[in-house]
């Protein structure tokens, strides 16, 4: 089973509208970020309220999913899993993808992206930024090496594995605490953002690799036993109902508190609200369980694609919401007192995102997609054929 | 010369991990931070100010105007994105117990700056009298210091400066994407001057905004403090602002 890796051909006009497409919407890409570094930020629908819009939304999503995406690899390097073994090679190299399209995005929306190696030399270790700079670049060696020793190294992959996974929980904790952190922002602060957020991860990464993996084995006219896409999908049930517990503790322990009454039922009622119910509750939670454990969707591979496309997105309605809604949220400097201002104080502040926020950020999942496709293509990550283990079957159905 | 996949991946491995630790050795040869060893900011003083709300007339807009001519801050004339470094806030208590108030909110200058510890690069920085400041020359625009401020006193700058003109030749203009705030007038301060903002109330305005040092038990500022009651913003965060307030939810 694990002998026959194998490249993808990538000769067919598919396979090349592919690269087509994320060139282009990688140059679109690029070209937002030079309109936004030319005419600053101004031209972005950011404001002196919501300070990080829709680029900080696909950048931190795609680094969420970074994370997420070596589940794979840590399932059977860290626990065992054997019948996912076939996949390490896919799930490193799909977690260092994601973090360079992140990170680029992230790192483009600067307000001076000329001087983004300061972070480097000038470093403030009490900001949560720079212990993130830190962990995404240790990540991105630790996977790295992870592949390498996948490659040429066997006897080192359990050590490396097993220490990117535990890099991988502390990476994304370090990503939630940039929320979770701050006191001043009453819908952010809290211990259990960045287990949110390292929970989030486990679902988005495994959704996005079940996504490419199938749709890898059907483009190319390779095999994929559907037992695995279906242990994806037990592991997915499993993951998701986590997120679900880990949202109705952190609901649950604020609404215990009167003073978090106001921002809590202004979250489920306010202007976010629908984007908190239909997108982070109905996206992340119920609407792929409620097609996971459907007898009959969830037993076919369409549906579980179906629960993991619904899942991705839910994930950029979970940091979207975070972001968003955590910074609209006026800030109560004076308890008991209804505020005013010409600076907007007291007021929900209004965000529009623009369409070149959407350009920029699109531009990193493309500069991800072609990596991707041009890894698969030179790298042998896959197997050639994707089968079960035959003493290994399914411990549950729906 | 060719190279197999396996020797392109291993080069790949060296290639990343030079680059994250190349910027770290760079680091251990840096030199310290210049401006704190040229600034004449004495840690023995602590400057602050105290606001009495009750001689605060909302109309008046004295403080604003001033701070606006004095350090160069434009109107973009967009209320999203307009840059203040001080602003008027009118209060109105829900319970009724208390007047309505209107006061002037700028940097707090806090002891335990939020905005400080989040900067990634020490951009923001406290002088040793407890100032704010932040570099123009480090900051890097990521806004994470106007995520955490809880008194919303930083502003990006959206626009080109030079399209709105400058007045002051003594501060200088800031570029676009960096974000600025109030310094207390630390270019008056230093020449043993006081805040514009505060000049102009006890000129044009009501004269309820006091600026002096909180370390000297004789200034007058302190004197004031140990006798009225007073209060700062968010105390509840512990940041200990160096911005007092006077008249505040006294019912």
């Amino acid at each position: 089973m694990l002998s026959e890796f194998s490249t993808i051909e990538g000769r067919s006009p598919g396979y090349w509208m592919l690269i087509g497409i994320s060139a282009l919407v990688l140059a679109i890409g690029m070209g937002a970020f030079l309109a936004i570094e030319i005419h600053g930020h101004g031209i972005t629908g950011m404001n002196n309220q919501v300070v990080w819009g829709m680029p900080h939304v696909f950048a931190i999503t795609l680094l969420v999913m970074a994370s997420g995406a070596l589940n794979l690899g840590s399932m059977s390097t860290v626990f065992a899993t054997i019948q996912f073994k076939q996949f390490t090679r896919f799930s490193a190299f799909l977690a260092i993808v994601l973090l360079i399209g992140g990170l680029t995005v992230l790192l483009l929306d600067l307000g001076r992206p000329d001087r983004m190696l300061l972070p480097m030399l000038y470093m403030n270790f009490r900001s949560m930024f720079t212990w993130n700079v830190f962990l995404y670049s240790g990540f991105l060696i630790l996977c790295v090496l992870y592949l390498w020793s996948m490659f040429e190294y066997k006897q080192y992959t359990k050590v490396v594995g097993s220490t990117a996974f535990a890099w991988r929980v502390i990476l994304t904790t370090g990503t939630g605490s940039i929320f979770g952190v701050i006191h001043a922002r009453d819908v952010f602060y809290s211990a259990i953002t960045g287990p949110m957020f390292v929970a989030v991860s486990l679902t988005s990464g495994t959704a996005l690799s079940t996504l490419l993996l199938v749709s890898t084995y059907r483009r190319t006219g390779r095999v994929m036993d559907e037992k695995l896409v279906f242990g994806l999908r037990n592991a997915s049930i499993f993951f998701t109902l986590l997120v679900g517990y880990i949202f109705v503790v952190e609901k649950f322990t604020k609404f215990y508190s009167p003073a978090f009454y106001d921002v809590e039922w202004w979250l489920l009622t306010g202007p976010w609200s629908g984007l908190y119910w239909f997108g982070v509750w109905g996206c992340c939670v119920i609407f792929p369980l409620a097609i996971l454990f459907n007898s009959r969707m969830g037993n076919t591979v369409s549906g579980v694609m179906a629960a993991a496309g619904i899942t991705v997105v839910g994930a950029f309605a979970f940091v979207a919401h975070v972001l968003l809604a955590g910074q609209s949220y006026p800030f109560d400097m004076f308890p008991g007192y209804q505020t005013s201002s010409v600076f907007l104080d007291g007021q929900d502040a209004v965000y529009t995102p623009a369409l070149i926020e959407f350009a920029l950020g699109f531009g990193g999942i493309a500069l991800s997609a072609i990596l991707f496709l041009l890894g698969i293509k030179f790298f042998r990550l896959l197997p050639a054929k994707a089968v079960a283990p035959k003493d290994w079957d399914l411990p549950w159905s729906p | 010369m060719t190279m197999d996949r396996r020797s392109v991946l291993g080069l790949g491995g060296i290639l990343t991990v030079g680059a994250v630790l190349a910027p770290g050795l760079r680091l251990v040869a840096a030199p310290e931070n210049a401006a704190e060893g040229t600034t004449e900011a004495s840690e023995k003083r602590r400057w602050g100010m105290l606001i009495n709300t009750q001689q605060c007339n909302p109309a008046c807009t004295a403080c604003t105007q001033a701070c606006r001519a004095e350090n160069n801050v434009p109107i973009v004339g967009d209320p999203q994105r307009d840059i203040h470094w001080i602003r008027k806030v009118d209060l109105h208590d829900r319970s009724g117990r208390n007047p309505d108030r209107s006061l002037p909110v700028l940097c707090n200058h806090c002891e335990h700056p939020p905005c400080v510890h989040v900067c990634p690069t020490q951009a923001s920085f406290v002088r040793k009298d407890g100032i704010v400041l932040v570099d123009m020359h480090r900051c890097i625009g990521c806004r994470y210091c106007m995520i955490a401020c809880p008194y919303k006193a930083r502003s990006l700058v959206y626009a080109k400066p030079s399209e709105h003109g400058s007045v002051n030749p003594n501060v200088p203009i800031r570029a676009k994407g960096v974000v600025e705030k109030c310094t207390f007038c630390v270019h008056r301060v230093d020449q043993g001057g006081e805040p514009a903002c505060v000049e102009a109330c006890r000129k044009d305005g009501g004269g309820g905004m006091l600026f002096g040092d909180l370390n000297d038990p004789k200034s007058e500022i302190s004197v004031r403090i140990r006798e009225v009651r007073t209060s700062t913003i968010r105390p509840d965060l512990g940041l200990k602002p160096a911005v007092h307030y006077q008249g505040i939810g006294e019912g």
